[in-house]
């Protein structure tokens, strides 16, 4: 080794070596599911949740915010897409990223909200999420289609969307994983381990909350549009329903809040478990749900990886 | 136009009463014991399918079935506080992860009510005499009336208690200083089981009354009274009993005039906006008393 500040040092390359792998077992494993005629629906729902709970992990795990009304995002999202597609003829790739746009709108207005802590935050962010799924259910029928919803008509092509539902959740992932290495990563660490001690080493601490409340909400939105063009339908009922909240929260916290690998650790997890769950047993899945929560909470309070880190922290250097 | 504002103030009050017994119960257990009951909403219906299970099985009346719903929920909620608080205190932010928790807690016993009863909606078909009494110029069924009584004898009993009581002033003491009140020699750990287990009776009353007053309820008309719980707690201040009937009240009465005034949605819509409202403008409740932690 020359000049050892220009080489990467060893637990770098550890952390790069491991991040590539994963990286890459994920990309091919995805990828190849069509073409080896796997299951297309299941591992479209696991590539959503991944993202869902990855997206969901920057306003928490990073930030420190519990956001008990998420589904607000993916709702806006849903409706955007089959709004736009359904009622003024957008090509599907052109509102796809509108929904993304929306959801930014979106949190834009909720963005005094981030001046609030703890539950207060949580209530808000749910009572939030009401209004938005009262203020879609009450618009007028010809924009939302009441309480019949939204059919897209011939548009789906389940292969295709399976394909940009994976764009998205690798998107996602890129983004979380430069965040958590990046500047503004540890800006927002730092202040949701103590806002006073990190404004005063000259973090901007609404700005840099700020972006990080913007990050988790893009990325729900858009698969909110994105499952909406794979099912074809979109109503009030499932679109903010809040168990898509819990869902994603559940999954995020199994695997572990604050690290990149967690969330999706924990939706693999968890929604592998739901499926088989569900198959033996669909009337008591919602139960097993609730139940999964409590023990989760009660004896896995900081998830799979959490855990572990807390165990050998030297590892937290080299696990993304 | 008189008569409707007439029948609205009313109702307001019956259904306020209501409100009121679902906040303060939710107030103390926060105030108490610092966990977010997310699933109060389904021990108040638990409360009602009780009342119900009770007359369609037993032909036990609602008026008995108040006595038994606090009976047992008193002890369901004492045995469930063993099993679920001590271990979330260990957890690093024990206050947000008992929102987690009670999360799962509500989705466990929607699923488990809706396992038991189906998601029909249910009615208790018990009907007093005469069906309604004339009060004023307007005519309200007796079920609400005795509903209301039964409210005002609970919150009256309940307030003597918390001022007039050893364990009432222990429960507010908790509620203001729990460090200070270990140092006086309560043992904590059995005064919060005695919180959630008040708690959890009270609930289960409340939802006899829900029963008597509102039409139907099924396994997830939970979420509804969860979400009104959090308007009145957070209205009457953050774990301040004497706020939360009193803002449970107000609240009742806002909900029915707005029904006068407005489309069901828009009222629903004013319910969450008092809620924001309230915490961004005035944090510390209508009160304004603020309990430290």
């Amino acid at each position: 080794m020359a000049s050892p500040s220009r080489a990467p040092d060893s637990a770098d390359r550890i952390y790069f070596t491991l991040t590539a792998l994963m990286g890459g077992v994920l990309l091919i494993y995805f990828a190849s599911v069509p073409l080896l005629g796997l299951n297309v629906a299941f591992h479209f729902y696991l590539m959503l949740w991944i993202t869902m709970a990855s997206a969901f992990n920057v306003a928490s795990g990073f930030a420190g915010y519990m956001p008990f009304g998420y589904v607000a995002f993916y709702g806006i999202g849903a409706f955007t897409t089959a709004i736009l597609v359904k009622k003024a003829a957008f090509p599907v790739f052109l509102a796809l990223p509108l929904s993304g746009v929306a959801g930014i709108v979106l949190a834009l207005l909720f963005a005094p909200t981030l001046r609030l802590s703890g539950i207060y935050f949580g209530i808000v962010s749910l009572a939030l999420a009401g209004i938005c799924r009262l203020v879609i259910t009450n618009m007028p029928e010809e924009i939302t289609g009441g309480s019949f919803g939204l059919q897209l008509g011939s548009r789906a092509h389940p292969v295709q969307s399976f394909y940009v539902m994976m764009a998205v959740m690798v998107v996602a992932l890129a983004v979380i994983l430069w965040l958590s290495r990046s500047r503004l990563g540890k800006a927002l660490r730092a202040t949701r381990d103590d806002a006073d001690a990190a404004e005063m080493m000259g973090v901007n601490v609404p700005i840099v909350r700020l972006w990080g409340w913007l990050i988790s909400a893009f990325f729900p939105a858009v698969c909110g549009g994105v499952e909406a063009w794979y099912t074809n339908v979109v109503d009030t009922e499932t679109a903010f329903n809040t168990l898509i909240t819990a869902k994603t929260v559940i999954y995020a916290v199994a695997g572990g809040l604050g690290t990149v690998t967690g969330p999706v650790l924990g939706a693999v997890a968890m929604v592998w478990l739901d499926e088989l769950i569900w198959r033996q047993f669909p009337l008591l899945n919602l139960l097993i749900l609730g139940l999964a929560t409590i023990v989760l909470v009660l004896f896995l309070p900081r998830g799979i990886v959490g855990t572990l880190l807390r165990k050998k922290p030297q590892w937290r250097r080299y696990i993304p | 136009m008189e008569l409707l504002i007439l029948n609205g103030l009313v109702n307001g009050l019956i259904v306020g009463g209501i409100y009121a017994l679902v906040g303060v119960s939710l107030t103390l257990l926060y105030g108490v014991l610092r966990v977010v009951n997310f699933a109060h909403g389904e021990f108040v219906i638990a409360g009602s399918f009780l009342a119900f299970v009770l007359f369609t099985s037993f032909g036990i009346p609602p008026l008995l079935a108040v006595p038994i719903a606090a009976v047992v929920f008193f002890i369901a909620g004492w045995g469930l506080y063993y099993v679920l608080i001590p271990r979330l205190a260990r957890s690093d932010d024990p206050e947000l992860m008992s929102f987690l928790m009670f999360y799962g807690v509500s989705i466990a016993a929607a699923a488990l009510m809706l396992l038991l009863f189906e998601a029909d909606s249910r009615t208790i078909d018990y009907t007093f005499t005469p069906v309604s009494v004339q009060v004023g110029p307007i005519y309200v069924s007796t079920a609400r009336l005795v509903a209301f009584a039964i409210t005002v004898v609970v919150s009256i009993a309940l307030a003597l208690f918390l001022f007039k009581t050893l364990p009432g002033k222990a429960l507010r003491a908790a509620i203001m200083n729990p460090e200070a009140i270990q140092i006086m020699g309560v043992d904590i750990v059995r005064l919060s089981a005695f919180a959630f287990a008040l708690a959890s009776a009270l609930a289960g009353v409340t939802g006899v009354l829900i029963a008597l007053v509102f039409p139907a309820f099924n396994p997830f008309s939970g979420a509804e009274y969860t979400i009104i719980a959090f308007i009145v707690v957070v209205l009457g201040g953050l774990g301040n009993p004497v706020g939360a009937l009193l803002a449970g009240v107000l609240f009742g009465l806002a909900e029915q005039m707005a029904t006068v005034f407005l489309p069901q949605a828009m009222a629903q819509i004013v319910g969450f906006l008092i809620l924001v409202g309230t915490i961004f403008f005035r944090p510390s409740g209508i009160l304004g008393v603020r309990f430290k932690r």
